[in-house]
């Protein structure tokens, strides 16, 4: 018997004007880790919600079909009846952390679900030593990174002992080790898994099946390595390993010199340490390594938002920075005014930026009402515009798919000869799209350099 | 010693704060308040000190101009229409100072409460209500969450090229926080029901015992209302 089965699911969620979810069905088998793979918006993490019972008990909306998880169809039992049975990790581990400290906030659902209270704490604790992260029980939660922000959610589902664990981007946040170590993690210690990702290079390693969904419908359920051919033949982007994009130039003159740059947030604890630097017009530089090495920080002391403590920054023309999580910080309430307001509101410019980003039919929807792949584009286009010498973007590829990756790193590499343009990123693939030169923050010095 | 028990002490400072009539007793209760709230880090307790420190300020300064009390006037300003004349006595100062001192331990209270105490393990110790205890937990997160967004906004402006300045800039970011604020919080609703909040037959980690410090702060703050009811 199928562990959790969808049966000619369409939803809508309340106002929009097309189903998020059109005739689904599928099965998920005890054993299988299912994949979910599909561009942004096109229904991935609707599905996950649909199968943790939050479409449409928490979201409202049109649904018809039928949902059944463990043998009772969602419709009739709430999400919280269903927690336990079924476990989420969302996206964003700020956005699901409800206590103060690690080891509570795992309590949190071992509680709710009626957990006997002398087995709380030691399946707590068990799923910390599980997640790794034991050490950070006592530790309040705004002290942790967010890699480990990850793995506590992660814990806090994985103690809940469930049968179906659904996973929703869950290595977005995270450097490559990281993300391997979480999906390793996950996989195996509930029954089945169903995991959405942007990223398959990893996920597609411990996938039994693979899912492929294209505007809420199912184009392809089929185990992996059928799936992995119909990805070669129909969309090559998802498996292919990465190309450089067209555009070679040679680099010209400098746009910004850091030299000899420290900077500490905290006395004596330099994240930055006599650091030498120069990016170059025509250049795209990518700087790469693991969480809490730094990368962020000299993104933000490249584009003068940060000062350094010692060195010098030097910079000619106009900066521009795109940070991390951008699609948090939207100002307007359209998605052209947002664009025009680093243009001092030219929307004629907003809408043709905006029609580069593949976002030219949302130019008058909230830039909340988009998906979080297309929040990250909104943003990408809101510096794009403003035309700098130097652009600095950070993680411009948390959310997006493949082929919009693509897009972006063409993008990139054909305006790179007006400018220099400095990539954080943990995205390999992405990186070795883009690159003319990597910086790995990770190696020792006369290896980062390639 | 318990969150329990010394949120009972805290409570009952700001009663006796509020039930006290002489001067020196209270600016005593905010001293010691202000003390305790100096205790935090100070890249996390600044935005209550600054609060606080306005709010009992702002107070000081307004009381006076509406309060019309006492015979020993400072000062005597002019008469303005519907108000009537503006005049500053040695009496209204006095309560003004005591009032902006009583809003002070308040606001020095809620601080210790926000900064010092370990939240999750108060709400493990609400036997009931408990849905009342989270909701005000998670409404003590909102001002260091809100001020943690407030700087990524401007952050991420000035990435653009647009700088935030003046009053009007800055009021222009509230609408901004605060749907991002809604936004965040419907994203922790949806997350918590899928954890089984809600869900009848919840269990909860045992408790520990009650231990002397902790009833002696139980006494201590009943002691306390007592005495500022009666002699502070």
């Amino acid at each position: 018997m199928a562990l959790a089965a969808v049966e000619g699911l369409t939803f809508s969620y309340p106002g929009a004007n097309r189903p998020a979810l059109d005739n689904v069905t599928l099965s998920v088998e005890p054993g299988e880790v299912v994949l979910l793979l599909g561009g942004s918006g096109s229904g991935k993490s609707t599905l996950l919600r649909a199968l943790a019972g939050l479409v449409p008990h928490f979201h409202g909306g049109r649904f018809s079909g039928r949902v059944e998880v463990a043998g009772r169809a969602t419709r009739s039992i709430s999400p919280a009846e269903l927690a336990g049975t079924v476990a989420t990790v969302f996206q964003d581990p700020e956005d699901q952390i409800v206590l103060t400290r690690v080891l509570a906030e795992v309590t949190f659902g071992l509680e709710n679900v009626g957990t006997p209270p002398a087995r709380i704490v030691p399946r707590a604790l068990d799923a910390l030593r599980e997640a790794g992260i034991a050490q950070l029980a006592e530790r309040p939660l705004h002290e942790v990174s967010g890699g480990e922000l990850q793995r506590v959610c992660l814990a806090s589902a994985l103690a809940l002992e469930p049968e179906l664990l659904l996973l929703d981007e869950p290595t977005s946040q995270l450097d490559p080790e990281g993300a391997e170590g979480l999906l390793e993690l996950a996989v195996g210690r509930a029954s089945a898994v169903v995991l959405s990702e942007q990223r398959p290079d990893r996920a597609l390693e411990i996938a039994t099946r693979v899912v492929f969904l294209d505007e809420g419908r199912v184009l392809l359920d089929a185990p992996i390595d059928e799936a992995c051919d119909w990805l070669a033949h129909h969309r090559p982007a998802w498996i292919e390993p990465p190309r450089r994009a067209a555009g070679e130039v040679s680099a010209g003159d400098p746009a910004c010199r850091l030299a000899g740059v420290s900077f500490a947030y905290e006395p004596g604890h330099n994240v930055v340490d006599a650091l030498d630097l120069e990016l170059r017009r025509g250049e795209i530089v990518v700087l790469a390594g693991p969480n809490g090495s730094g990368k962020t920080t000299i993104a933000k002391l490249a584009a003068g938002l940060l000062e350094p403590d010692s060195g010098v920054v030097e910079r000619s023309g106009r900066a521009s920075l795109l940070l991390q999580d951008p699609g948090r910080y939207v100002v307007r309430d359209r998605a052209d005014a947002e664009v025009a307001l680093g243009i001092r509101g030219d929307l004629d410019r907003a809408r043709t930026a905006l029609a580069a980003m593949g976002l030219a039919d949302k130019a008058s929807r909230h830039p909340r009402d988009l998906s979080s792949g297309e929040r990250e584009r909104l943003a990408l286009a809101s510096v794009l515009v403003t035309e700098p010498d130097l652009l600095v973007i950070d993680e411009p590829t948390r959310g997006v798919d493949p082929e919009r990756k693509r897009e972006l790193a063409t993008a990139l590499r054909s305006a790179a000869a007006v400018r220099a343009t400095l990539v954080v990123t943990h995205d390999r693939a992405f990186a070795a799209e883009v690159a003319d030169r990597v910086i790995d923050l990770g190696l020792v010095p006369e290896a980062a350099v390639a | 010693m318990r969150p329990a028990a010394a949120l009972a002490l805290l409570a009952a400072a700001v009663a006796a704060a509020l039930l006290a009539t002489h001067i020196l007793s209270v600016a005593v209760l905010t001293v010691v308040l202000l003390v305790l709230c100096l205790r935090a880090p100070s890249e996390r307790r600044w935005p209550y000190l600054v609060g606080t420190g306005i709010s009992a300020l702002a107070l000081f300064v307004v009381t006076p101009f509406v309060e019309t009390i006492g015979s020993h006037p400072i000062w005597t300003g002019p008469i303005v229409p519907v108000i009537g004349q503006l005049d500053v006595t040695r009496e209204e100062l006095a309560s003004a100072a005591l009032n902006a001192l009583r809003l002070a331990s308040v606001g020095l209270a809620f601080a210790a409460y926000a900064l010092l105490l370990d939240h999750d393990r108060l709400l493990a110790a609400a036997s009931f209500a408990r849905r009342s205890v989270l909701a005000v937990a998670l409404a003590t997160r909102l001002l260091p969450t809100l001020e943690r967004d407030a700087g990524g906004l401007v952050e991420s402006l000035r990435g653009r090229g647009v700088e935030v300045t003046g009053a009007r800039g800055r009021a222009a970011l509230v609408s901004p926080l605060l749907s991002g604020s809604l936004e965040r919080a419907l994203n922790l609703a949806e997350a918590m029901e899928a954890r089984g909040y809600g869900r009848a037959g919840r269990t909860s980690v045992p408790k520990p015992a009650w231990r002397t410090l902790d009833r002696l702060a139980l006494a201590a703050a009943v002691v306390l209302v007592v005495v500022g009811a009666l002699w502070l």
